[in-house]
């Protein structure tokens, strides 16, 4: 069982600095992937955009913004091709730290 | 006498059926209905790996939509959420909430362009990467932090850095706007029930082919007095969360995964961690 020490529940950093907190990340299939632009139009963090020309299109990550991605994986949801998956959700460290934790998993049938 | 009361209602029961000469075993037992391929039937039983049913399917492909078409919900619709609303479990039963429907476009744009100038006011105290107070928003910030860790959650509080910027709208631009107001005088725990009623609402809306999404930072507009007025936000009533409501864009909906969290169970004396 994870817990907070005293001194995460006490520290609060800006999170700034990507040493502090985890942004969540999203892989895409650059094979499958056609540049239709949904996941750009509906992502809420704005992380996504589009870029290249005819049959280069392609969907791809933001890398300097922080925080943006919260692995809502609503892009995910909207690819009709399979081209995008979340593949770490976001944690900020110290006061806002998840605890407990398991890995990603689609809804499971008992 | 003693023995009555204290002896079960079912035996006594029984005992009195008896007495009348009815067998209460053969009244109770129901006849098993056969199971079909129809989707609906496996609705109400469960079988050990069924695939899901239509409100599960509902509960797990629901994703709250950001982009909105213009085209206006018909009211019937609205009106149909709401009365979903209306049947959720509350404390006591004391339904504790008032809803507000805004279905103007104006005002809805109001609302946005006096949330934006709230959230840039906010954001000059306490966003230290881009007021002009540098270090001493920073100071700011982190006693605000503190006090209110919820409301300012790295997440929210770049919302409103976002909202304050002009990119985001409060509302995303839906043609139709749900309010919930709690009812301070209500049973127990009058905001979980507001919370419990707008999750009916939003799953019936999922299943009618709308698309929602809850707005936390409506409460953005408690700080303005003419809002307060406009809205009728005075004593027995607070604002809560407000649901945009609207056709979604594309195709938004679709299972996706979660993450897992572990679950403390306790059985035949002992703990065990479940995944």
């Amino acid at each position: 069982m994870a817990y907070l020490t005293l001194m995460e529940r006490l520290k609060i950093p800006t999170y700034d600095n990507p040493k502090y907190a985890r942004s969540g990340r999203v892989t895409i299939d650059r094979e499958k992937c056609n540049g239709c632009g949904n996941c750009a139009l509906i992502c809420p963090g704005g992380c996504l955009y589009v870029a290249g020309i005819g049959k280069d299109k392609r969907a791809h990550l933001m890398e300097e913004e922080f925080p943006n991605c919260m692995s809502c994986n609503d892009c995910a949801a909207m690819c009709a091709r399979d081209a995008i998956a979340v593949s770490q959700t976001y944690d900020f460290g110290f006061f806002y730290k998840t605890l407990h934790r398991g890995g990603l998993c689609a809804p499971r049938k008992f | 006498m003693k023995e009555r009361i204290r002896g079960d209602y079912g035996s006594m029961l029984r005992r009195a059926f008896i007495s009348k000469g009815v067998d209460m075993v053969e009244e109770l037992e129901v006849e098993e209905k056969p199971a079909s391929d129809d989707i609906t039937a496996p609705m109400y039983q469960w079988k050990d790996g069924m695939d899901w049913n239509p409100v599960e399917k509902v509960i797990l492909e629901r994703r709250s939509v950001r982009k909105y078409k213009d085209k206006q919900v018909p009211d019937a619709l609205i009106r149909r959420l709401l009365e979903m609303g209306r049947f959720a479990p509350t404390a006591g039963n004391s339904q504790s909430w008032r809803f507000m429907v805004i279905r103007d476009k104006k005002t809805i744009e109001l609302m946005e362009k006096y949330a934006r100038g709230r959230a840039k006011f906010f954001m000059f105290w306490l966003n230290w990467r881009t007021s002009p107070l540098g270090k001493i928003a920073w100071l700011y910030s982190q006693i605000a932090i503190r006090i209110m860790h919820n409301d300012l959650h790295p997440i929210p509080l770049s919302a409103m850095s976002v909202i304050a910027d002009g990119t985001l709208k409060l509302f995303h631009g839906a043609p139709t706007v749900i309010l919930i107001f709690e009812d301070r005088r209500g049973a127990a725990k009058p905001e979980l029930d507001c919370g419990v009623c707008g999750q009916n609402m939003i799953l019936a809306a999922h299943s009618l082919g709308l698309g929602t999404c809850w707005v936390g930072l409506v409460e953005l507009l408690k700080y303005g007095i003419k809002w307060r007025r406009k809205l009728h936000m005075s004593y027995p009533y607070r604002l809560v969360e407000g649901i945009a409501v609207g056709y979604p864009i594309g195709h938004p909906d679709g299972m996706i995964e979660r993450e897992l969290q572990e679950i403390e169970w306790y059985e035949d004396g002992q703990w065990k961690t479940v995944l």
